[in-house]
């Protein structure tokens, strides 16, 4: 026999971004609960609206399982006398475990003999096992924020105000926050009943959707996408639904209703880019393109209310998003007014980092940085310097417009840079790399396309990295704020997709001279915030190259070997990487070839000026290995001496060694006595190592089992 | 409804539900919440349930009358309810209704806004809530005020009357509202926008706010030390609206923004501590009524 549960936590509105993350916890701790105590559920779903966090478990056992404890007692010796008489150590055993003494056994056990009982457990009711665990889970919760409420102690997202608790038809004992779970949930606000009895699980949607709520989050996605299509296609558009909003209106309603409302269209005449953000980041609307891809002079908005009500609703949303809209052209119109480079004197006035100077200094770090770089990365377009620099100039200007100083539009910063650098009159790259000098902001944005705005996204994110460091304002490692590590990611993914040859110690260095001397005392010196930082990147440089696909091995390998030229570094890990997948016998013997020479010369700490005298050899096998060493050295060389080195070829010639090497091994015995032999040996050995070190640090890699 | 009919209609509603009327505090201030009915009675364990109208300068949104939805001098209609009741929403809800808004016509929505007050040291989880996409609310659980965790919980529901009433008048700009059957709001406040808002950003006295904004902080410190919180609290406020003016006539860096804040906020957080030691030295006579 089998039971159902139905579990819903009635709520105040929760934050939308709240909810999912709760039921993905509530489904994970009470399926764990269940099968803890032996009452795994055949089938667990959930489902979440604003006022609800809810959850049904099918197939339940009505019963544990009875089960047998077996436990281990006293040695035997001590638990019985030479008669065989129990001694009050057996008794107090059996007594512990609610036994008679004559239940006892003794076991042989590889310590000695001792006494064992078995302790047969009934399995309790489901009815009596489940509540006490519905409320842990529920008070082990987390979300991002919590809150109190009324005179109690507890926490929670938002005030807890009714409990369903259902086992088949069967009210569950639970009290929660002084809400005592019953079978009464509620309906919609205003389309349904403000009580509803809910007879059992199974009945639960149904009776919800009857009083005007959908539960079921994925139904209600289905129903908003499939509304706002078809409004938009009455006015021939589409709507253009960003996937975050979607989620985010989800979970601000119980019934979607979706409405479209109009604008003038001389508001079409803003920014598209402004535009979309007045509609989606002050009201979480849709807006409307033609086939064209234009926007339209409409919008879709998610409400809550009932389909009756649609008209009276869309004219309070018009009203509302028309003086949005108004607002917006009134900062464009008066922003626009002056100049944009007119700016940079407000800049002096806004502090960057407290110890760090103000942003107008910053600017002038930056366009410094951008010429370091130009110069640094050897490029040729003497032009795109001036632009880069110019950009550089002009790239925080924004921020003290009307515009971007709109917290709901404050996203829009760059963006609206480029815009008004255009309406200035500044040339066309110099806006367009303004516009894209905070990409990319995360793992999806691409890097910018234009080569000025690549050079201002690195030097952006260096000086802030820099002056962060400097000022100790970072907790290092894992516990970093994901803010710095997106900023350190950003650099990496400019580097690797513009393949950017420079050297970053030297890129960190320079970042961290152009600071001002930190005024406080708590600072890190300059060499160790240089050496944290690079730390810092080694990081971030392999969470790259993980997520292209490279094992955490060779990773490792790569980065244990001088890895400050990234392009190089990242050309080297696809190397070992490529050849990995395409032949792992190749690759096992490029490793194996690699490292026995790693194990045996780097516990000596040889001396760097060690040389191999050649006449002080004794087996032809060592004349065959330094001349095949020889030629490899060759080969690498030419291999990686182009603009763009051929690591295959250098693998290639590294891999040729390996039977000399092995040769070497079975012919001469390295670890002798005399120490002018075995140094000399050792320096031959130490010699190949430091040619395998050229692609990576084989002795991190763990090779493919064949 | 006209707009002193939206008032009386809420006072009534509130008086109903067991608040006492209070009257606008006479001092200048960004928010009813720092009116001291809202501010000091919101500490320590007291019950406390008060409605009332807060006059609210907000120098930095003056738009010299010209702007349909934006004024420096609004009003605030404001509810405080200690410890917050259970049925709190539902309550509201019904005041909306009082209102002739009926709720079934309508889209309305709690949507995340956790609100923060710096000067205040002051921080609540709630919601703005949405009538038709419009903000009409806000709704608000205080977790700290003067840097002291609130408990019990109190309360605070803020209605932008203005926006209620140019809805339910469906009119959409602030001066045609009809305040009374026979005046509109603009008739009544339209020269004191444009005038507020030439002053505010214009022709205000920088030095003198400057030394006015020391003065006030003195004054503050030195009637803390002679333990009277109450009047000491009228010259935080002092220093929050000088502060305000400041701002608006754009003579406050960055910088010295977050000092001036945190200077506020320092002698919010004392005065709250020595009202509530003082209250609690009474045996919070409030327990008892």
């Amino acid at each position: 026999m089998s039971a159902d549960l139905l579990y819903e936590i009635g709520v105040e509105e929760i934050p939308a971004n709240a909810v999912l993350p709760a039921l993905e916890q509530l489904e994970a701790g009470i399926s764990q609960a269940l099968a803890d105590c032996r009452l795994e559920a055949a089938s667990i779903s959930t489902y979440g609206t604003p006022r609800r966090l809810a959850l049904i478990a099918e197939g339940i056992p009505e019963r544990q399982p009875d089960s047998v404890g077996e436990y281990k007692g006293p040695p035997a010796q001590s638990a019985f006398d030479e008669q065989g008489n129990p001694t009050p150590a057996a008794e107090g055993f059996a007594r512990s475990r609610g036994v008679a003494v004559s239940e006892l056994e003794i076991r042989e056990t590889e310590k000695g003999r001792f006494v064992f009982v078995q302790v047969k457990r009934p399995g309790q009711p489901a009815a009596e096992v489940i509540p006490p665990l519905l409320r842990q889970v529920t008070l082990e919760l987390t979300f991002p924020k919590t809150m109190r409420w009324g005179d109690r102690d507890i926490e929670f997202a938002r005030p807890l105000r009714w409990l369903v608790a259902l086992l088949d038809d069967q009210v569950l004992d639970l009290e929660i926050a002084g809400v005592r779970a019953d079978r009464i949930s509620r309906g919609h606000r205003v389309m349904g009943e403000k009580m509803v009895e809910i007879s059992s699980s199974s009945a639960y949607l149904a009776q919800l959707a009857a009083n005007g709520v959908v539960a079921d989050h994925r139904e209600r996605e289905k129903m908003i996408v499939e509304q706002a299509n078809r409004l938009a296609e009455e006015v021939g558009g589409h709507p253009r639904i960003d996937s975050g909003i979607l989620t985010e209106v989800n979970f601000l309603v119980e019934h979607p209703t979706c409405i479209r409302g109009s604008f003038a269209p001389r508001y079409l005449e803003l920014p598209a880019e402004v535009l979309v953000s007045v509609l989606e980041g002050h009201q979480k609307a849709f807006p409307v393109e033609n086939p064209a891809g234009e926007l339209m002079a409409e919008f879709i908005a998610v409400t809550n209310a009932a389909a009756g009500a649609a008209d009276v609703v869309r004219q309070g949303w018009e009203r509302v998003v028309v003086p949005r809209l108004d607002d917006a052209e009134f900062y464009y119109q008066h922003d626009t007014r002056q100049a944009l480079v007119s700016r940079l004197e407000s800049l002096k006035r806004v502090t960057f980092l407290k110890g760090m100077g103000n942003l107008y200094e910053k600017t002038q770090r930056l366009a410094k940085l951008v010429d370091w770089l130009h110069g640094e990365i050897g490029l040729a377009d003497e032009a795109m310097r001036t632009t880069a620099q110019r950009a550089a100039t002009l790239c925080k200007c924004d921020l003290v417009t009307m515009m971007v100083g709109d917290s709901k539009l404050a996203a829009l910063q760059g963006i609206i840079g480029g815009l008004y650098a255009r309406a200035s009159g500044e040339p066309e790259p110099v806006a367009e790399a303004v516009a894209e000098h905070y990409r990319p902001q995360g793992p999806e944005e691409s890097i910018p396309t234009s080569p000025a705005g690549q050079l201002l996204s690195m030097a952006d994110k260096i000086d802030n990295l820099a002056a962060c460091f400097r000022l100790e304002l970072i907790p290092t490692g894992s516990a970093a704020p994901p803010a710095l590590r997106r900023q350190a990611a950003g650099i990496v993914e400019v580097i690797v997709g513009a393949e950017y040859s420079l050297r970053l110690s030297r890129l960190i260095h320079y970042a961290l001279e152009l600071l001002p001397l930190p005024a406080n005392e708590k600072t890190l010196s300059l060499e160790q915030a240089a050496t944290e930082l690079q730390e810092f990147f080694a990081g971030r440089v392999q969470a790259a190259w993980e997520q292209r696909g490279i094992s955490y091995d060779i990773c490792r390998a790569v980065l244990g070997v001088p890895w400050d030229d990234i392009v190089d570094a990242t050309r080297r890990a696809m190397c070992l990487a490529d050849l990995k997948q395409a032949d792992p016998e190749a690759f096992t013997e490029l490793v194996v070839a690699g490292e026995r020479p790693a194990r045996i010369t780097r516990p000596e700490s040889l001396p760097d000026t060690l040389k191999v005298d050649t006449s002080l050899f004794e087996h032809p096998t060592e004349t065959l290995l330094l001349a095949e060493l020889t030629a490899a050295q060759q080969k690498v060389q030419a291999a990686l001496s182009d603009e763009e080195p051929d690591y295959p070829a250098a693998g290639e010639a590294l891999r040729s060694l390996l039977t000399p090497i092995h040769q070497y091994f079975e012919d001469v015995m390295v670890m002798v006595d005399d120490e002018r032999l075995r140094l000399n040996r050792l320096a031959l050995l130490s010699q190949i190592d430091q040619l395998f070190s050229r692609l990576a640090d084989f002795l991190q890699i763990v090779p493919p089992v064949s | 409804m006209v707009f002193e009919k939206l008032i009386a209609t809420l006072d009534n509603y509130w008086v109903a539900q067991g608040c006492h009327l209070s009257y606008p505090y006479e001092i200048e201030m960004g928010a009813g919440t720092m009116s001291p009915d809202t501010f000091l009675r919101s500490l320590g364990p007291e019950p406390w349930r008060v409605a009332y109208v807060q006059p609210s300068r907000r120098p930095t949104d003056g738009r010299y009358g010209e702007n349909p939805y934006r004024l420096q001098r609004y009003f605030q209609y404001q509810v405080l309810i200690k410890p917050s009741p259970d049925d709190i929403q539902e309550v509201y809800l019904g005041s909306l209704t009082v209102l002739g808004i009926e709720l079934q016509d309508h889209d309305i929505r709690f949507v995340e806004d956790d609100w923060e007050a710096p000067t205040l040291g002051a921080t609540g989880v709630g919601w703005e809530v949405w009538l038709d996409g419009m903000e009409i609310t806000q709704f608000t659980y205080f977790q700290q005020v003067g840097g002291i965790p609130c408990k019990p919980v109190s309360v605070e529901l803020t209605y932008g009357p203005e926006r209620l009433a140019m809805y339910l008048q469906d009119v959409d700009d602030y001066r045609e509202l009809m305040w009374s059957d026979d005046i509109t709001y603009g008739e009544l406040r339209y020269q004191e926008e444009q005038q507020f808002s030439e002053y505010n950003f214009d022709t205000a006295d920088v030095q003198m706010l400057q030394q006015l904004f020391e003065m006030y902080e003195r004054e503050a410190k030195a009637t803390i030390r002679a333990e009277l919180p109450l009047p000491a609290y009228d010259y935080v406020l002092k220093c929050s609206h000088a502060f305000n003016l400041l701002d608006s006539r754009g003579a406050v860096s960055v910088t010295e923004r977050h000092e001036m804040i945190l200077r506020i906020r320092d002698l919010a957080r004392q005065v709250a501590e020595l009202y509530l030691a003082q209250r609690e030295e009474l045996g919070f006579p409030l327990l008892q009524v």
